[in-house]
């Protein structure tokens, strides 16, 4: 069985800055793989990468048996992969559940369609008493989670998260990673990059480490916490003696 | 997840009696009625030129507001499209013989042509530089159509022969003229409408708000504006066929002028911008205003029209910066006595 990402030696320069060097790496359906490292390791790049957003300099990517390297993103969007934005992105003169909606339009082509399918997404993040509000009442916590209900709206086969957790108090933390640990068992394969360690360690089936560009570690998140390359890109060089 | 506590209010209402998308309230058909009372009643005939420019006016601001207000692109060369709908109709008629009934969509044609061309050529250009090269862009088309004077007449421009044939779309009452516009403005009402609420609006309204997150949605950004300026390019060179055929002379520097520009772009921004209703709003106060003031104070304190235009002006983009429409809904919620 092939895998539904496969990511080859993938390759992005900035300037002479390599952002992202030979990354290579495959995500099985169903699997919810983590991608960690500390700030600058590539790892929003290598986001960018996959959803279409920087063309990568060299290497190549192939998304449900398709090479899908180069494509634009709402090219990428279309054959299904959805995301959300580190910093959310709404539509700020629509209403929430508008917002919503111009995902599900990918396969709900009426306007009622769409918006019942819109309801029941909503419904599902716990953002249904909020439909008819406009985006610009919501809290950075409730903006996650219109950013996670406008991904799922897609009906997505992947859908890769970016920093979902930033900015929530713990307690909506642990009712975010519930909720995307949930995903895979729906038939939604997940990349989730984050910062929030202990959210992703929990819940990850797989963990990618990125430093300087790299994958330096890969395996299961019990085994990444104690790795001793990973640990020291966090923390430096002297905690692996402590 | 479990739904956290939420304050937001529900409004429900069974059928609406002021603008909003998705129905047609009593306010707009109130608005037509009284507009269809006015073509056929009719007002003295100096009147009835301010009223059947005022019906073109806001189907050219609709027009424009499909790019600028739903679409997002700001744009300050309109009139070129103006320009090239009132030739092409024009042209064919004198040269050709081709009655404008079917000039006028191929003037439509032309424009959405010019149209997708200027979305094209701006496709990496946003804010105020994309502004600025739809100013040059008309420019451009202006000094053409001055240049290319075999083909229009150059600076001494094109008549069109008054004698009124339904043929010709020449008319000898303005009141068959103003039932013309009203027809177009009806008609690009009727569009504008639609579009609110199709998938198509939307994804405009997604690439005016986000493009980012519209191209992460499966929505092809320049495709939606291309498709948005190519519209509004057609629906506003109608306008200008139809404005030549009620002024019966055109010349580029009028007919591509910033000034006019200016006018489609201000009369959505006065009535709300990105609302079917703001545009029609800004044109039936703006257009009246303006025309009756310089017929009043042109003659006797020449520029003073222009200084209480103005000021007007300030006024309302001060404090109604969400235009006539949104100051309507306010009105709607005002309670003096509770």
């Amino acid at each position: 069985m092939s895998a539904l990402l496969e990511v080859r030696g993938i390759c992005r320069a900035f300037d002479s800055l390599m952002a992202v060097k030979e990354v290579s790496f495959d995500v099985e359906e169903g699997e919810l793989l983590g991608l960690i490292g500390p700030n600058g390791a590539g790892k929003s790049t290598l986001f960018n990468l996959i959803a279409g957003v920087l063309p990568p300099t060299s290497g190549q990517i192939v998304f449900a048996g398709q090479t899908i390297t180069g494509w634009k993103p709402y090219q990428v969007a279309r054959v299904g992969v959805a995301r959300t934005f580190q910093i959310p992105k709404p539509y700020r003169q629509l209403s929430v559940i508008e917002n919503v909606m111009l995902t599900a339009f990918r396969h709900e082509r009426t306007l009622a369609g769409a918006r019942k399918f819109a309801e029941a997404t909503l419904a599902d993040v716990g953002l249904a008493d909020y439909s008819g509000a406009s985006v610009n009442t919501l809290t950075v916590g409730l903006l996650k989670r219109l950013e996670v209900a406008r991904a799922l709206a897609m009906r997505p086969k992947l859908v890769l998260f970016d920093e979902i957790m930033a900015g929530l108090t713990p307690a909506e933390v642990g009712v975010m990673t519930a909720f995307v640990a949930g995903l895979p068992a729906r038939g939604i394969t997940v990349v989730w990059v984050e910062h929030v360690l202990y959210a992703i360690m929990k819940t990850a089936d797989r963990i990618i480490v990125l430093n300087r560009g790299e994958i330096i570690a890969a395996g299961l998140p019990s085994v990444m916490a104690r790795d001793p390359a990973v640990v020291k890109a966090y923390l430096g060089e002297e905690f692996i003696l402590a | 997840m479990p739904a956290p506590p939420s304050n937001q209010e529900k409004i429900s209402r069974r059928f609406a009696i002021l603008p909003q998308r998705g129905t047609v309230s009593v306010f707009e058909i109130l608005l037509f009625l009284a507009c269809a009372g006015t073509v056929v009643v009719g007002l003295s005939p100096s009147l009835n030129d301010v009223v059947l420019l005022t019906f073109l006016f806001a189907g050219l601001a609709l027009a424009w507001n499909i790019a600028g207000g739903y679409a997002g692109l700001i744009s300050f060369g309109h009139a070129a499209f103006f320009g090239v709908g009132a030739y092409t109709s024009t042209v064919l008629s004198l040269r050709y013989g081709i009655t404008p009934w079917i000039g006028i969509w191929c003037g439509a044609l032309l424009a959405a042509t010019f149209g997708a061309a200027l979305a094209l050529i701006c496709a990496r250009l946003r804010g105020p530089f994309f502004i600025l090269s739809t100013l040059a862009f008309a420019e451009v088309v202006r000094i053409g159509a001055l240049n290319w004077a075999s083909l229009t007449g150059g600076p001494e421009g094109l008549s069109i022969l008054p004698v009124p044939s339904l043929v010709n779309m020449v008319f000898s009452s303005k009141t068959a003229y103003a039932a013309l516009m009203l027809g177009y403005l009806v008609t690009v009402y009727a569009i504008t409408k639609s579009l609110e609420t199709s998938r198509y609006g939307y994804y405009l309204f997604a690439i005016r708000d986000d493009e980012d997150a519209a191209n992460a949605a499966g929505i092809n950004p320049l495709l939606g504006r291309t498709a948005a300026m190519a519209l509004s390019a057609a629906l506003t060179g109608i306008g200008g066929s139809l404005f030549a055929q009620y002024f019966l002379y055109l010349d580029p520097t009028f007919m591509i002028s910033p000034e006019l520009s200016f006018q489609f772009a201000l009369l959505p921004a006065v009535g709300g911008l990105g609302t079917a209703i703001g545009p029609v709003l800004g044109s039936f106060l703006i257009t009246p205003l303006s025309e009756l003031l310089r017929s009043y104070l042109g003659s006797s304190a020449a520029g003073l029209h222009l200084v209480i235009y103005s000021a007007g002006l300030i006024v309302v983009m001060l404090y109604f910066p969400g235009g006539l429409a949104a100051a309507l809904n306010k009105l709607s919620r005002w309670k003096p006595f509770s």
